[in-house]
């Protein structure tokens, strides 16, 4: 799940003072008890919150899932057994986010992978100051706050006022146009994300021994049976972490975006799976039918992802 | 931390083709053009790549420093400069406040989620214990679990605590942050256990070795660490979307609320906007080298 990146050796040793005298071990029960609890102690408070924030919601959620609630503490839960996943199946809501949901990764994997290893590819053209430079750049939108984002992209696509219309000499609605909305969510989630991906594969390309490659070139290899038979391939858990990342967190870097620009319109347009459990929770207050779905969700989640990393241990190619 | 930097390795492994291997079948001069072509569509890339990238950024800045007048502008310069825009918007919403409200959130965030994480890596990084595994794989499956799932539950919990509309609602629910753990515990392993065996044979509790040994050759990791779980914290909606619905006390949803209310008064929005980066990007052109350490090394953000 990591970016293989090099971290720093301690070097620095420290002083610890005074000749060792070796400490006396009392061997009684209690103090056993004692040490073997220490290192639980320290993960108390991790671990507490984790049960508290993460897997009690995650189980209560499921069973929130087979009642009818409305959110209000003093209104009566029912318990409806499966009806709301029924429900859920037999209207066409939750059909129509899971496809805009996989339209979304679908659309954002240029953004995050395809571009990003042209770009990265482009600066082991330059010298290094040049990309740095660039980088840096491409580095910046990732650090804009979703919502500033999202108000500078309104500006620009604006139909009367905005530059990306007075260029094009259009006066389309991009944002709130049924057929162009969920591309500019893409684009703006895109316009995001770029940046790290960059990052990711510059660290990757740079883990990569030049050795390969130049003994390639004696070989008489030609630059591309080198990109693609030996860098790409000693690239791929780079490139299978990003694919990762970008179906795993498409949910956060979105959902700011489709919260401030489109409320999920227009006519559901930008209702990905996601932003369904939000409406259904916080606008409909049907918690029942919110958790029912959150439920599917999780688990269709867990399955994709199991499967992505059973495909990584597969197909990438380790230098080891 | 400025010898391994990822940009350095960049520069280590170099563009270089070398240059004792002609490729076989190719005169010299025209490899010469070839590899001028390669540098000048490298540039080419890179260069539309970053002008698509800071244009937007650019424009926010260039929009929020021109003259209420000339906002409809499209001169690439803003000129003549002023400062009407933020004084407009700090007419609209409590700038200040808001800075305030958001600037103690993220830093209440980040020190809680620093301290909480450095004493769980400390016990999966220094010692064996039953369940290790278990335990650990309970931090890394959070990752599976979208905030929106747990939403409802949370947001109950929050209601009953009386957490709903204060700020401490915000920060509670992420002071336990599995990327802050699963980071820190790399950089733990790392770490030589001959300094931890030689402290402990010298007799110091394990409470003082981490913050004697551990910590201080740590210094690096944790700064970087800090910085990206500000920038996080500073940049969240989900949170503050959930817990403040009503007061809108924080940059991000002051900024929301501004656009839904004042329509499209687009100077002052953009300086607003511009006011919610600025505490990141002044992070971020002072310590350009550690922000991009820490990003890379999170792997996941």
């Amino acid at each position: 799940m990591f970016v293989e990146a090099p971290i720093t050796p301690v070097t620095e040793k420290k002083d610890l003072g005074s000749p060792v005298t070796p400490a006396r071990r009392d061997r009684n029960l209690l103090a056993r008890l004692r040490s073997s609890s220490v290192p639980y102690l320290y993960l108390v408070p991790a671990l507490i919150l984790l049960v508290v924030w993460t897997y009690r919601p995650l189980v209560q959620a499921a069973q929130l899932s087979t009642v009818s609630w409305n959110l209000l503490p003093d209104s009566p839960i029912v318990s409806v057994g499966t009806a709301n996943y029924r429900k859920l199946f037999e209207m066409p809501d939750l059909g129509d986010a899971v496809w805009l949901t996989v339209v979304l990764i679908i659309g954002l994997l240029p953004f995050t992978v395809v571009l990003p290893v042209i770009v990265g590819g482009a600066m082991r053209r330059l010298s290094s100051r040049g990309s740095r430079i660039y980088q840096g750049l491409i580095f910046a939108p990732f650090l804009v706050a979703p919502v500033a984002g999202a108000a500078v992209w309104r500006w620009l696509l604006d139909p009367g006022s905005g530059v990306v219309n007075r260029v094009l000499g259009s006066d389309r609605n991009w944002i709130y146009d049924e057929s162009t909305a969920q591309v500019a969510i893409i684009v703006i989630t895109g316009w995001h994300l770029i940046g790290f991906a960059v990052l990711a594969v510059a660290a990757g390309l740079a883990g990569i021994n030049n050795d390969y490659e130049e003994a390639a070139q004696l070989d008489g290899a030609t630059r591309r049976q080198i990109t693609w038979r030996i860098t790409l391939p000693l690239l791929s858990p780079t490139l299978v972490f990003l694919v990762l990342m970008t179906v795993l967190l498409s949910a956060q870097w979105t959902f700011p975006l489709i919260d401030t620009l489109t409320q999920g319109g227009p006519a559901r347009a930008t209702t990905n799976i996601y932003y369904l459990l939000w409406d259904y929770g916080f606008h409909t207050f049907d918690a029942g039918r919110s958790a029912a779905a959150g439920m599917l969700l999780f688990v269709g989640f867990g399955v994709i992802a199991g499967a992505l990393v059973w495909i990584s241990e597969r197909i990438t190619f380790h230098d080891k | 931390m400025t010898s391994n930097s990822v940009l350095d390795r960049v520069e280590d492994t170099g563009p270089v083709d070398p240059p004792t291997v002609p490729p076989p079948s190719t005169d010299p001069g025209a490899s010469r053009s070839r590899q001028l072509w390669r540098r000048v569509s490298g540039h080419l890339v890179l260069g539309l790549t970053a002008l698509a990238c800071i244009f937007p950024i650019y424009w926010l800045v260039a929009t929020s420093l021109r003259r209420p007048d000339d906002v409809n502008s499209l001169s690439i310069i803003p000129w003549p400069l002023s400062l009407a825009n933020f004084a407009d918007a700090a007419d609209a919403v409590d700038i200040p406040g808001l800075m305030a409200n958001t600037f103690l959130i993220a830093a209440a965030s980040t020190c809680g989620q620093l301290l909480i994480a450095l004493l769980a890596s400390y016990a999966f990084a220094v010692y064996d214990f039953r369940f290790k595994t278990l335990l650990y794989l309970a931090f890394v499956g959070t990752w599976l679990v979208p905030y929106q799932v747990t939403m409802l539950p949370n947001y109950v919990l929050l209601n009953q605590l009386g957490l709903i509309n204060s700020l401490a609602g915000v920060v509670v629910p992420t002071l336990s942050s599995a990327l802050a753990v699963l980071l820190l515990r790399q950089h733990m392993s790392s770490f030589p256990t001959e300094l931890i065996e030689a402290a402990r044979m010298d007799g110091r509790s394990s409470w003082s070795i981490l913050w004697t040994v551990v910590v201080p050759n740590m210094r690096p990791a944790l700064a970087a660490l800090a910085i990206l779980l500000f920038i996080n914290s500073w940049n969240d909606y989900f949170w503050p979307a959930i817990v403040l619905q009503r007061s809108n006390d924080v940059l991000q949803l002051g900024l929301r609320s501004f656009m839904g209310t004042e329509g499209n008064q687009w100077g002052p929005m953009m300086a607003l906007a511009g006011l919610a980066c600025l505490p990141v990007f002044a992070l971020y052109v002072v310590l350009q080298r550690h922000i991009v350490n820490a990003f890379v090394r999170s792997g996941l953000h």
